[in-house]
């Protein structure tokens, strides 16, 4: 059970081929034009302004719209023109597969009922984000699916607290960080206590008795946890036309804490769990 | 019965990866890569009929290593098991470049299997 897009779900049902999807995305790369293509074709950048965004692009991750706003090519105003322009004549890719023949156009509403259905149990429930907090959607997502892991897939029963936004986080058994870089710089960090640990290592290993793992194994598991959660966050960011790189997985030293970085924020969720501790964190670089 | 080479930086995955392999009575696991230099390598000396990857990798990732497998040979049969499969530009890239398909994290052990049986 994983967040996935719609092209994935008809391929992995046997409803689509490989091919037949390949051929879709190909359409769709076709008819839909990058923000820089749209822009250009409405008179608002030319190509010289074209290659000082990919430039700039280089040195600061930014989607190309917020770097020409940023950069003053481009007025606030432009830049919600272009992309209400794109979001009119997007060819999704379930138009995509009718046009080229994969599916038909009836059949469409019933797959996407059941793709709905098979994603239902990662629709992000709200969680409060206190006010000032950048891009406070993808704290939200962030600390909605992690909650949902340790539910699900862990099998703890927890309880949310209230978020708040902190200067550190407090030292723990295990704390595994993972990097993200695009459309949020920031690091997320699952702390847990031992236990916690290792009921998150029976349920990455698939077994009910942890006792005779060694420590690497168990703290191993915990970082691929914390990958499986940051990956489907990328991919329910992508879904929100976010885009979120993941660096790899890193168990840090956390005695003393872990300080949140200068000049940015640090949000933490408090996880209630009966037996054992729980925080997740998310470290925002300065904007 | 088919050899599989199992590429993942990560422990436990690769175990679990063998482990749904080994139980399947039809996939045998050939070989353990932690990244995509060792996975080339490997994939060279061991020949394995099936190669399961991971994207997400130190040293060499399994986006590019996917790349230099298919160029060396262009019927390497290739599956990527990611955390980013939901990511349709990493599933599309990943498709173009030759893998035969992507398995998202979590797996699911009859999702793998079906997969693998369906090389």
């Amino acid at each position: 059970m994983a967040v996935k897009f719609f092209g994935q779900f008809m391929v992995e049902k046997g409803i689509v081929s490989r091919e037949a999807l390949l051929q879709a995305v190909g359409l769709q790369e076709s008819t839909n034009l990058r923000f820089g293509e749209t822009a250009r074709s409405m008179g608002f950048i030319t190509d010289a302004d074209i290659a000082r965004v990919n430039a700039a692009q280089r040195e600061v991750d930014l989607p190309f719209g917020e770097m020409s706003e940023k950069l003053g090519i481009i007025t606030p105003d432009q830049l919600k023109e272009v992309l209400t322009k794109q979001r009119n004549s997007h060819l999704y890719i379930g138009e995509a597969l009718i046009k080229v023949g994969a599916i038909r156009a009836e059949d469409l509403p019933g797959h996407l009922d059941a793709f709905k259905a098979d994603q239902a149990p990662y629709v992000i429930d709200t969680v409060a984000i206190p006010p000032g907090v950048p891009d406070p959607a993808l704290a939200e997502l962030i600390a909605d699916l992690t909650c949902k892991m340790l539910s699900r897939i862990a099998g703890l029963t927890i309880r949310t607290g209230q978020c708040a936004v902190v200067r550190r986080l407090d030292d723990n058994d295990t704390v595994v960080e993972m990097g993200m870089s695009g459309s949020i710089q920031a690091r997320y960090l699952l702390s847990v206590s031992g236990n916690v640990r290792n009921a998150i290592a029976r349920a990455v290993l698939k077994t009910d008795d942890v006792s005779g793992e060694s420590e690497a194994m168990l703290n191993d598991a915990v970082m691929e946890f914390v990958n499986i959660i940051c990956g489907n966050m990328a991919a329910k960011a992508a879904q929100m036309g976010k885009t979120i790189e993941i660096a790899l997985p890193r168990l840090i030293e956390a005695k003393g804490g872990i300080p949140a970085p200068a000049g940015g924020s640090g949000l933490l969720f408090p996880v209630s769990i009966a037996d054992g501790r729980i925080e997740i964190g998310l470290f925002m670089e300065k904007a | 019965m088919k050899k599989v080479l199992v590429v993942d930086d990560s422990l436990s995955v690769a175990r679990e990866l063998s482990r749904i392999i080994a139980s399947s009575g039809e996939f045998e696991v050939a070989g353990h890569a932690k990244n995509g230099a060792e996975a080339v390598q490997m994939y060279l000396q061991v020949r394995p009929d099936i190669v399961c990857m991971d994207v997400n990798m130190p040293v060499m990732d399994g986006i590019t290593a996917l790349r230099t497998l298919v160029s060396l040979d262009k019927n390497a049969k290739v599956v990527m098991v990611t955390s980013l499969g939901g990511v349709g530009d990493k599933y599309t890239e990943a498709l173009k470049l030759g893998a035969r398909g992507v398995i998202s994290k979590p797996m699911q052990s009859e999702e793998v299997l079906k997969l693998l049986r369906g090389l």
